[in-house]
């Protein structure tokens, strides 16, 4: 039954990330959108003069937020961008595999088994470290478009 | 817009008044200029209201309305009292003093909206409707506003995002586009079918069908614009088509092209009508409309042939990959 449970939810959780339209014009630094089908931060945006029909266009520089890379798009500004949803979930690590994963337990206690350690070596480190320290850790698993992945790791203390 | 520099102003106004320019080059200099604040260039665009090209005069006043500076108001009262001035830019004149929307301009303008030339009288009674609504509004508070209406009143220089948070406060509604509207949209209580059959009914008040037809652009669902796009062919008004014609440029939707295209290579259509059908082909960028934009652009029509000269450069920026500065004002040879 707790199984049967628990996968509905992650279910449920996946259908959730996925992406809604917004006008370019209104999407502002700092925001998320998506570039090339790649959800990304964006971290710098300029808008055009207008022209005659009143176009304007913007350009986009966006940083993928699971894998760092550049990406840049122009787009007229009334025209609707991707924005994907991005959730930010904590749990607390139980377990690293030999294999790289990481055992997950959820403040519901349900626990999670299939997200790997994260591509950032430094913050796989500090993971690693403070887990072999015995270390309380909590981590915060950010997810958008069906993609997963540790993005911040913090020391609650001593187990 | 921007704070430019005196001699970026200068440069830009010395090619948009340089008439052995070819008037591509002279419309990207006038857009520019709309671009920049101060008077250096609210001037520049004033000086060519008298310009011999009646088309580029014309734009000058567009952009003057858009740019929203009441120091205009003056030069363009001059413009729309001067009946040995082209229709077309008095037109354009009236309707930049209701974009502006001072209601000192109401007595010239009621003066004139029964004016000899039909397209003026009709755009004068738009610019007193709006100009009343507007006052409306900021009397009686948002409550009366709610369908429609970009911007708030006020003499203040309408950048993109200076505009959003005037209107948000307002609790009002911001055009998609950055312009500034001849009229609010219709409410948007009203269905897809019901705005196309209010467009095209020509007992209606034209400030209503203008309002149907805004908010049909807003909606811009294919029924929306190919509702717009049959004004074109259905209505006998050339002051309705010619607005018609510049929100499908807006739009910039496949669309509207055939239907554009009809409507340039029509004689029987007013220059007016068949200028703005040439600028939004410009703006679309489809090219399926380079050759008729080439070979109108020698129409015996001066008003026509140097739209299509425009919308081919138009046409040309729009399918550059990466294109994103049409009228810079980072002034280059």
């Amino acid at each position: 039954m707790a199984d049967e449970e628990h996968h509905f939810e992650h279910k449920a959780d996946s259908g959730a990330s996925k992406t809604f339209p917004q006008q370019a014009g209104t999407i502002r630094k700092n925001a998320f959108i998506v570039i090339k089908s790649r959800p990304c931060k964006v971290v710098e945006v300029s808008t055009s003069k207008t022209g005659k029909h009143g176009h304007a266009k913007c350009h986009f520089v966006g940083i993928d937020i699971f894998t760092g890379k550049k990406l840049e798009d122009i787009v007229p500004s009334s025209h609707n961008c991707d924005v994907p949803e991005v959730t930010r979930t904590d749990y607390t690590l139980l377990d690293i595999t030999d294999e790289g994963f990481v055992s997950l337990l959820s403040d519901k206690g349900d626990t999670m088994d299939h997200i790997r350690l994260p591509n950032d070596t430094a913050l796989a480190n500090q993971l690693k470290e403070g887990y072999s320290a015995g270390k309380e850790l909590m981590v915060t698993v950010m997810s958008a478009m069906g993609e997963e992945q540790i993005a911040a790791v913090k020391d609650v203390g001593p187990k | 817009m921007v704070e430019v520099s005196a001699e970026a102003v200068a440069t830009l106004r010395q090619r948009l008044l340089d008439q052995s320019l070819p008037m591509p080059k002279r419309y990207r200099a006038l857009f520019s200029l709309r671009n920049c604040r101060g008077d250096a260039a609210r001037e520049a665009l004033v000086a060519a209201l008298s310009d011999p090209s009646a088309l580029l005069a014309h734009d000058c006043a567009f952009a003057l309305g858009q740019m929203q500076d009441p120091g205009a108001m003056a030069p363009l009262q001059r413009t729309l009292e001067d009946r040995s001035v082209h229709a077309m830019v008095r037109h354009e004149a009236a309707e930049a003093l209701g974009a502006i929307g001072q209601p000192e301009c109401l007595p010239i303008l009621r003066t004139f909206a029964e004016d000899s030339s039909k397209e003026v009288a009709e755009t004068c009674q738009l610019a007193l409707k709006r100009i009343e609504w507007r006052e409306k509004c900021k009397n009686g508070g948002k409550k009366n506003c709610q369908s429609g209406g970009q911007q708030s009143p006020g003499p203040q220089d309408h950048d993109h995002e200076e505009q959003e948070s005037e209107s948000a406060a307002a609790g009002v509604e911001r055009s998609p586009f950055l312009s500034v509207d001849p009229t609010p949209p219709a409410p948007d209580s009203l269905s897809t079918e019901e705005l196309v059959s209010l467009l095209l009914d020509s007992s209606k008040d034209m400030f209503d069908r203008y309002r149907a037809m805004f908010r049909l652009r807003n909606r811009a669902t294919p029924e929306a614009i190919c509702g717009i796009a049959s004004a074109l062919e259905k209505d006998s008004s050339a002051l309705l088509k010619h607005e018609v014609a510049y929100v499908l440029g807006q739009i910039q939707s496949d669309l509207a092209v055939q239907p554009l295209m009809a409507a340039l290579a029509d004689k029987g259509q007013h220059p007016m009508v068949r200028h703005e059908a040439a600028e939004a082909l410009g703006a679309i960028a489809s090219k399926d409309c380079v050759q008729l934009l080439e070979s109108f652009s020698s129409d015996p029509e001066p008003v026509v042939a140097h739209s299509c000269e425009v919308a081919l450069d138009v046409l040309h920026f729009e399918s550059q990959e990466g294109a994103f500065q049409y009228a810079d004002v980072a002034v280059q040879g």
